[in-house]
């Protein structure tokens, strides 16, 4: 039987993903439990439970995604396969036209099965930035960074002034108002994917998040240059971009410690630009008596 | 004096202070959350062999004598000065304690209906008395400053108590875990008030320096004016949501025993761990911000969390196959969270509405009605719906629209008032 904890996630990732190949998941089919022999799909089909065979002389049209149970596939799939998780086998005489995605589970590929592509995690993995082409996109990224901050603070200082003064001052009640609205936001995201309706909405959150803690990021990167003996504001930012990107790097190279410090520091500078409105008021604290 | 400046200067006495009224507090609370509310249950249907709904009654009795009770011994406390006597407050807490223990102890034994009632009545009375009592001592012990902190602190220590130990829901444990609790606290309460040391002097002044509230400034806040009766009637929200949903919940076995009467001892300490993280969290936006944050988190987070309970029943009803597993983990942390967030506002609340003059009143009223009344009206109202039959969905839908109506209310009553400032600065009239 399909645990729901584990399945529910998965199914959100698979809606994002019909979502942004742009799927009708009008004509989306779930299978989480019992033995189905199938002859006809619709055009997403996601084996979530249970054990779903298509025979050898079948041919079926549309997407597959196995995020839990047995698929076996001994037929023809003219479309693509994307595996989460589960069991997904494909016999001798299986054939599919469009490429197959592997990121988790267990995968057996028969010799003699036809599959335009195969995408498994070591490919992922070769062609990801952190082999090869690492320090290389890391570089170009910083530089980005370094950029936009250089930018920023020569049209907006006075914002990135705002919100640091609220880091280095209120870290804590940045902290505590930054860690509320992560773990909110993060699950009123993932519920609104679960929609379908809301999923634009729901990438467009994404984005200004990731903006947002972007912001914060930068603010870390002015805090810096101001300690820097340069005089111009705007370069001495983009200098401290590239000195809190490799501190960033060096501290997250620490095992469990370093992601939650780089966690915490992500947190305060989010919680900063949340009570400074972006920067654009400055955070008083209510006035308490002695 | 802040405590942070009494550690700087080792003035011990002042830290006894606020470590012996966070016990006291957090003593209270642990008594109400664990024996009395779910104790009694227990007591009433297995060993008594009345049913859920006549217990239900008693539990509702229980919050109506308690209201009446600490009304009345609130009103009795500011008009005899007890309020601002620490020696009176002390005496009087000596008394309820012991009544506490004694009935906690004999609680196990009672077997009929009658016992059960009478022992309801004792029980309300002890903690009609008790409650104010033990919050006017806020003025004795705690500045102002630190209120939010020591809120924090009682609400963390509490809940985690409650979700670490006893892990079974029976009258027996709860009254062995309360009373091994309770007799130091009794030895303690009877050396303070039989052969007080004479740091206690000290003590009993201080209420000169922290008793008026943080909201009382710039003057005294009556019971009639908007500055209490909104967060009367806020706090009675707050409390007749979390009732109304969590009786509910309690009643659905697939969603407690996922959380708060699940077999593993790992979602015990999370929901622990979640608790103390909320009650950290809020005392730092109620020391940081104005009350109306906090109120709105709480009500954001009861919303959403509801949101959330109502999101995993219709997953079910789509998916009838994935309702067999267990439910969502996230559901009892965010409402761990909101449970953390109101109870630091309660604790902080009343005291900061109140001054030596009037905090018995205010806490009586304040807690009496926004606390016990809302009890009685929720648990009511749960009753009505389940002679109804109304289905687990449409009942926590129901909680979800009232946490909503009161968030957006809030909401828009902030923006108004904002409003009505700035209206009145642009015709010269002071705000």
């Amino acid at each position: 039987m399909a645990n729901p904890i584990e399945l529910i996630p998965l199914l959100v990732v698979v809606f994002l993903l019909v979502g942004v190949q742009g799927g009708t998941v009008e004509s989306m089919e779930i299978v989480t439990d019992g033995t189905h022999t199938v002859s006809e799909i619709p055009d997403v089909y996601v084996v979530g439970g249970g054990a779903v065979t298509i025979p050898n002389d079948t041919s079926v049209s549309g997407s597959v995604y196995v995020i839990g149970g047995t698929a076996d596939v001994a037929g023809t799939i003219d479309g693509d396969v994307t595996q989460l998780s589960g069991n997904l086998s494909f016999a001798s005489s299986a054939v599919v036209t469009g490429p197959t995605q592997y990121i988790a589970g267990s995968l057996a590929v028969a010799d003699g099965a036809e599959l335009e592509s195969l995408t498994t995690a070591e490919t992922l993995a070769a062609n990801s930035p952190t082999s090869g082409r690492g320090p290389a996109f890391a570089a170009i990224q910083t530089l980005a960074l370094a950029l936009a901050a250089a930018l920023l603070v020569r049209r907006f200082e006075f914002a990135f002034a705002t919100v640091g003064r609220a880091v280095t001052s209120h870290p804590v009640v940045s902290g505590v108002v930054g860690l509320l609205v992560t773990a909110t936001s993060l699950a009123l995201v993932v519920f609104m994917a679960m929609t379908i309706i809301l999923i634009p909405v729901s990438i467009l959150g994404v984005g200004v998040g990731a903006l947002t803690v972007a912001y914060g990021y930068l603010v870390f990167g002015y805090l810096v240059g101001q300690r820097i003996p340069i005089d111009r504001p705007d370069r001495a930012s983009a200098v401290g971009v590239v000195v809190v990107a490799v501190t960033f790097e060096l501290i997250g190279a620490v095992p469990v410690v370093g992601s939650a410090v780089q966690l915490v520091l992500l947190v305060v500078a989010l919680g900063a630009v949340l009570v400074t409105y972006f920067g654009l008021r400055e955070f008083e604290p209510v006035s308490l008596p002695p | 004096m802040s405590i942070v400046t009494a550690v700087r200067r080792g003035d011990w006495h002042a830290v006894f202070g606020y470590a012996f009224f966070v016990a006291l507090l957090t003593g209270g609370y642990y008594y109400n959350v664990t024996f009395v509310q779910l104790g009694l249950l227990d007591l009433g249907t297995r060993l008594v062999g009345l049913s859920e709904t006549a217990v239900s009654w008693w539990m509702a009795t229980l919050a109506l004598v308690t209201l009446a009770t600490a009304v009345v011994f609130g009103v009795t406390m500011d008009r005899q000065r007890w309020s601002s006597s620490l020696h009176a407050k002390l005496r009087i807490l000596f008394g309820v304690v012991v009544a506490q223990v004694l009935l906690t102890s004999v609680a196990p034994f009672v077997r009929t209906a009658p016992q059960f009632g009478a022992w309801i009545i004792l029980a309300s009375i002890s903690m009609g008395v008790g409650f104010p009592a033990t919050f006017a001592l806020t003025i004795d012990f705690v500045a102002v400053r630190d209120r939010g902190a020591v809120a924090a602190a009682a609400t963390a220590l509490t809940y985690f108590l409650a979700n670490v130990y006893p892990l079974e829901w029976s009258i027996e444990s709860f009254s062995q875990v309360v009373v091994a609790a309770m007799v130091p606290g009794v030895v303690l309460l009877g050396v303070l008030v039989f052969r007080p040391p004479r740091f206690l002097d000290r003590l009993a002044h201080q209420h000169e320096r922290f008793g008026v509230g943080r909201f009382c400034q710039s003057g005294r806040v009556s019971m009639r004016e908007a500055a209490f009766l909104v967060p009367l009637v806020l706090m009675f929200g707050v409390f007749f949501i979390d009732s109304l949903g969590f009786l509910r919940i309690l009643d659905t076995p697939s969603l407690v025993l996922a959380s708060w009467q699940s077999p593993e001892f790992s979602v015990h300490l999370t929901l622990a761990v979640v608790h103390v993280v909320g009650a950290v969290m809020a005392g730092v936006l109620y020391t940081t911000f104005d009350r109306r944050v906090l109120f709105l988190a709480t009500f954001g987070l009861f919303s959403f969390t509801h949101l959330l309970y109502t999101f995993d029943i219709r997953i079910a009803m789509w998916f009838p196959s994935l309702s067999t597993g267990p439910s969502s983990p996230l559901n009892p942390v965010f409402y761990a969270l909101a449970v953390s967030f109101y109870t630091t506002l309660n604790f902080a609340l009343w005291p900061d509405l109140s001054t030596p003059e009037t905090i018995g009143t205010h806490s009586a009223i304040g807690i009496g009605l926004a606390g016990f009344l809302s009890t009685f009206l929720s648990t009511a109202l749960a009753l009505y719906f389940q002679s109804t039959s109304v289905t687990l969905l449409d009942h926590l839908n129901l909680v979800n629209a009232l946490a909503l109506l009161l968030f957006v209310g809030l909401t828009v009553g902030v923006y108004v008032g904002r409003m009505h400032t700035l209206w009145e600065g642009r015709h010269g009239e002071p705000n």
